[in-house]
């Protein structure tokens, strides 16, 4: 029918036409939700059931991740408990701009307070690094947008002999936080250019995250990623203190991380 | 030098696990599966929610995929469903209403003023005769033509066997001509 020919070549014509919404960018969100264990099918023991079977497959993995950048989710590290997932990819996503506003809104902290306001409403003792003195600035942070039982960041704006982090415009930044053993609040996405290495600090095992900027994000109460916290982060060290998981991220060489990390009480 | 991976291969290492795979999948096939999420949910918030969940479940269905065969169908199927579904659980769709963007187009053979202002309401006349159907019509008129989807994927988005997209199509588009018709006696 020559009518319904010109009809569909206007349509077609319409086709380049046509003021879509702006497609999202949905790699990064995908990849965070497969590698996420709240929302993944996997079904994962207690961690005293496995603890050495996770042990050794976790040394392995991060063996494997440190020698072949092959792609692959690098750990979920129960024994080693930092609340974290892990995921290495050969091309890091280009995270979204930053919201604009104060720090705390900037970087997804949640809302100032003080260590002592702070204190009052989290179950465990917060750690504070002598060798830093205290803190310039305190956020906290409840579900919906933290994790159940919450966290503390301790912002340090600059000390002597630390460099200001071109990634979060402090110079340190600490976060604590407190949870089941299988709960996950932090994820992290690693490229190629960013090596990760365990590490002991006062008997507390973690991880030294340096090299290449890495991607990282918080998880909220439900396990979801919230994507308006993504970022690139600078090294960063990550530890587990009888259930706290403490990350210091800042322009840190791994000698003033660990001194840091050591003098936290 | 390795060329661009297939879609067809991106999927096989996908299925092993390789997630720098499915990301390439995920980057390939956004703009698709958001748009036509929707078309189908008249909502961009709904839409991202439904591809995003799309996605999610397409990876862990992979092993459900047949090699060799089409990745695009396949994968517009589930996120399709999931805008249908989201759909269904409001109640109700919202509004889908399409709009000619207002721009001009690099390499356009420099019409002068009037002509693209005759060509720009000529669009829009139509889009707005589009966005007039009913939601079978238009999903099937949108779906095939504004989304250059084939009647595999056609059916795929909507839910339906290939062979009623053609019957479908047909009718739709007698009921456009028509509206087309009257709003040109208008």
């Amino acid at each position: 029918m020559p009518e319904a020919t010109q009809l569909e070549q206007r349509l077609a014509f319409l086709r380049d036409e046509i003021d879509w919404p702006v497609t999202p960018a949905l790699a990064v969100r995908v990849l965070a939700r497969i590698a996420a264990p709240t929302t993944s099918a996997i079904v994962r023991r207690p961690w005293f059931q496995s603890r050495w079977a996770l042990a050794a497959a976790a040394v392995l993995v991060v063996f494997a991740a440190l020698v072949v950048y092959t792609p692959t989710r690098v750990a979920i590290a129960d024994w080693i408990n930092v609340h974290t997932i892990f995921t290495r990819v050969n091309q890091l996503p280009t995270p979204s701009p930053q919201p604009s506003g104060p720090l705390g809104k900037r970087l997804g902290l949640g809302n100032p307070t003080t260590l002592a306001q702070a204190q009052t409403k989290l179950s465990w003792h917060i750690l504070v690094p002598a060798s830093l003195g205290q803190p310039d600035e305190v956020y906290l942070q409840f579900p919906p947008d933290g994790p159940p039982q919450g966290e503390v960041t301790l912002v340090y704006k600059s000390r002597p002999g630390l460099k200001t982090s071109g990634q979060t415009g402090v110079a340190v930044l600490i976060t604590e936080a407190n949870g089941k053993v299988d709960a996950q609040m932090f994820g992290k996405m690693l490229g190629n250019g960013t090596t990760m290495e365990v590490v002991t600090v006062n008997g507390h095992q973690g991880y030294w995250i340096s090299g290449q900027p890495h991607v990282f994000f918080f998880i909220d109460a439900n396990g979801n990623f919230r994507d308006e916290t993504l970022r690139l982060a600078t090294n960063t060290l990550l530890i587990d203190d009888n259930g706290t998981v403490i990350r210091i991220e800042g322009d840190l060489t791994k000698a003033q991380a660990l001194e840091i990390a050591s003098s936290l009480s | 030098m390795e060329g661009r991976p297939t879609d067809g291969e991106l999927f096989t290492r996908a299925q092993r696990g390789n997630q720098a795979a499915y990301e390439e999948v995920v980057q390939r096939y956004q703009q698709m599966a958001f748009r036509t999420a929707y078309v189908i949910t008249g909502s961009a918030a709904d839409a991202e929610d439904a591809a995003q969940e799309g996605f999610v479940k397409a990876y862990r269905a992979l092993a459900t995929f047949r090699s060799g065969a089409e990745p695009r169908p396949w994968l517009l199927r589930i996120v399709a469903n999931e805008a249908h579904n989201r759909v269904r659980s409001a109640g109700r769709r919202h509004q889908l209403e399409l709009r000619v963007a207002e721009r001009f187009r690099p390499g356009d053979a420099a019409p002068s003023p009037e002509a693209a202002a005759v060509a720009a309401e000529d669009s829009k006349r139509l889009l707005g005769f589009v966005n007039e159907l009913s939601d079978e019509d238009r999903l099937v008129i949108t779906s095939r033509y504004l989304l250059e989807l084939n009647g595999e994927e056609t059916a795929a988005a909507l839910g339906i066997p290939e062979g009623t997209v053609k019957s479908r199509l047909s009718r739709a588009l007698a009921r456009l001509r028509v509206r087309v018709e009257e709003g040109a006696g208008a």
